[in-house]
């Protein structure tokens, strides 16, 4: 496998990855900001967020119709969509994707529920790798306490009651994420994980992502190109085109 | 009434099982005791026909039948529905959407039915999901290892249909050819006609391929129905008595 660099795509793919509750959706979304406000050319994709699939998928969650099977396949078919449908065309288009989830995330989780690990590797061949992949490294009691402030109950799937690990939610979660960690650090080199320490403070953690950031990728070439100012559309209702990619 | 005492009823032969490659995990295949019959074809070549067949001809023997079929799952098959109509997924998103509808039945239909013993008919299998993406210029390494969670049924039989007799088939029920069975996605013509036929030829061409590898029966499609049947219960009484 190879990264979207070395495949020649002008674009650049970070992905963050770690357990629920790491702060890596905070980490991501401070790292846009910044990144747009230098005018550059930034498109963000979330984990099982494509329109279509998240119906179906939500649907097997809300019903628990989902096996471990059908779990990895449905999450396959939604990173499938958006790698087919924006990530892989706004690289070509020279943009920087971040990532919240990416393919280290189906390969943690599905081998937890027990799908073999060479099937699910195979299913995800057809995605390069990301450019850079940052590690968010928390501990477990960290992850626990982040999800349990933010919400009053820990979800079926996310605490991992559908392993029948526990009948305690709390407990479930702590085994369950547990043993996702555990991929998740067999990976690391495999896949160069960029490891953070995930239970410092937010400022610190984000000062050194954009520390690693400038130093790995060079920014000024992902300006947005000098456009002139829109001209009114020759029909009212149309968008202008070359807008920017809705989120 | 004849046929009704005991003794007429065959308890199917106890074969080996195996799924095609990883499968599911956590599935002991001792307990699957039921038989798994695959009957694949293009629209119009006969197999919605053949199963009404098959399903009274068992019944009749005393054996409890299921039927499954693609994009039936409680799961995914009205977003796949949508998403066909709309045409707007690419080929890995819909190859991978129509192997979750698969996976969800063969998890919640067929599997639990094999191990009651049902006789599972199968209105198509992987066969035509592969055969469908390698036309469409997918790898058949990545297809492979993808159904490689599918059960090897007992028997599979392919009803072969030359393009011609299927485009008069179609035009006598419905007066119009499916986008989808036409190959309109891959721009090989622009007129439907001539696409239909590059499609369905090169369909049939990626059958006989996927002959080789998983060996299926090819049964010629263009006799009578019930001349079919007689052949596909011969069959069928061979692979329960576990011959």
């Amino acid at each position: 496998m190879k990264t979207f660099a070395e495949l020649g795509f002008p674009g650049r793919l970070i992905a963050v990855e770690g357990l629920d509750g790491s702060g890596k959706s905070t980490q991501i979304y401070l790292l846009k900001r910044w990144l747009e406000l230098q005018e550059l050319k930034v498109y963000f994709s979330e984990w099982n967020s494509s329109e279509l699939v998240k119906a179906a998928t939500s649907k097997g969650k809300k019903r628990e119709l989902l096996t471990p099977t059908t779990f990895s396949l449905i999450h396959a078919t939604d990173f499938a969509d958006r790698y087919e449908r924006h990530l892989v065309p706004l690289l070509r288009a020279g943009y920087i994707v971040l990532c919240d989830r990416y393919i280290f995330t189906a390969f943690a989780r599905d081998v937890v529920r027990g799908c073999p690990p060479e099937w699910v590797r195979g299913i995800y061949e057809f995605a390069a790798l990301p450019d850079l992949t940052f590690f968010f490294k928390s501990d477990l009691e960290v992850s626990l306490k982040r999800i349990l402030d933010g919400r009053p109950q820990l979800k079926y799937f996310e605490a991992g009651m559908d392993l029948h690990l526990s009948t305690d939610p709390y407990e479930s979660f702590r085994i369950f994420q547990g043993r996702i960690l555990e991929q998740y650090l067999a990976m690391s080199t495999e896949f160069n994980f960029l490891v953070l320490d995930a239970n410092q403070v937010v400022e610190r953690q984000q000062g050194v992502v954009r520390e690693l950031i400038a130093q790995k990728l060079s920014l000024a070439s992902f300006h947005r190109a000098e456009r002139p100012p829109p001209k009114l559309p020759a029909e009212p209702h149309k968008k202008p085109v070359a807008e920017e990619p809705v989120q | 009434m004849k046929n009704l005492t005991r003794n007429h009823i065959v308890v199917p032969h106890r074969s080996e099982r195996r799924f095609y490659g990883h499968g599911i995990p956590g599935v002991d295949l001792e307990q699957l005791a039921g038989k798994l019959i695959a009957v694949e074809g293009a629209d119009g070549s006969g197999r919605s026909t053949q199963i009404a067949m098959l399903v009274q001809w068992l019944e009749g023997c005393g054996h409890a039948t299921t039927q499954v079929g693609l994009k039936r799952s409680t799961l995914v098959s009205e977003e796949l529905e949508r998403a066909q109509e709309g045409n707007i997924l690419s080929r890995t998103t819909l190859s991978l959407f129509y192997a979750t509808d698969f996976a969800d039945q063969l998890e919640n239909i067929i599997l639990p039915a094999l191990k009651a013993g049902f006789i599972v008919l199968a209105d198509r299998y992987i066969y035509t999901l592969m055969a469908r993406d390698m036309v469409r210029g997918m790898d058949e390494a990545w297809l492979t290892n993808l159904y490689g969670l599918a059960l090897e049924p007992d028997a599979v039989f392919y009803l072969n249909v030359s393009p011609e007799e299927l485009v008069q088939r179609t035009f006598a029920k419905n007066a119009a050819l499916d986008y989808w069975e036409s190959g309109m996605d891959q721009g090989l013509s622009r007129d439907m006609f001539d696409s239909f036929m590059k499609y369905q030829t090169a369909m049939q061409k990626t059958f006989r391929r996927l002959q080789g590898t998983y060996g299926f029966t090819i049964v010629d499609g263009m006799r009578s129905a019930q001349v079919i049947n007689a052949e596909l219960q011969k069959k069928i009484s061979v692979v329960l008595a576990g011959k």
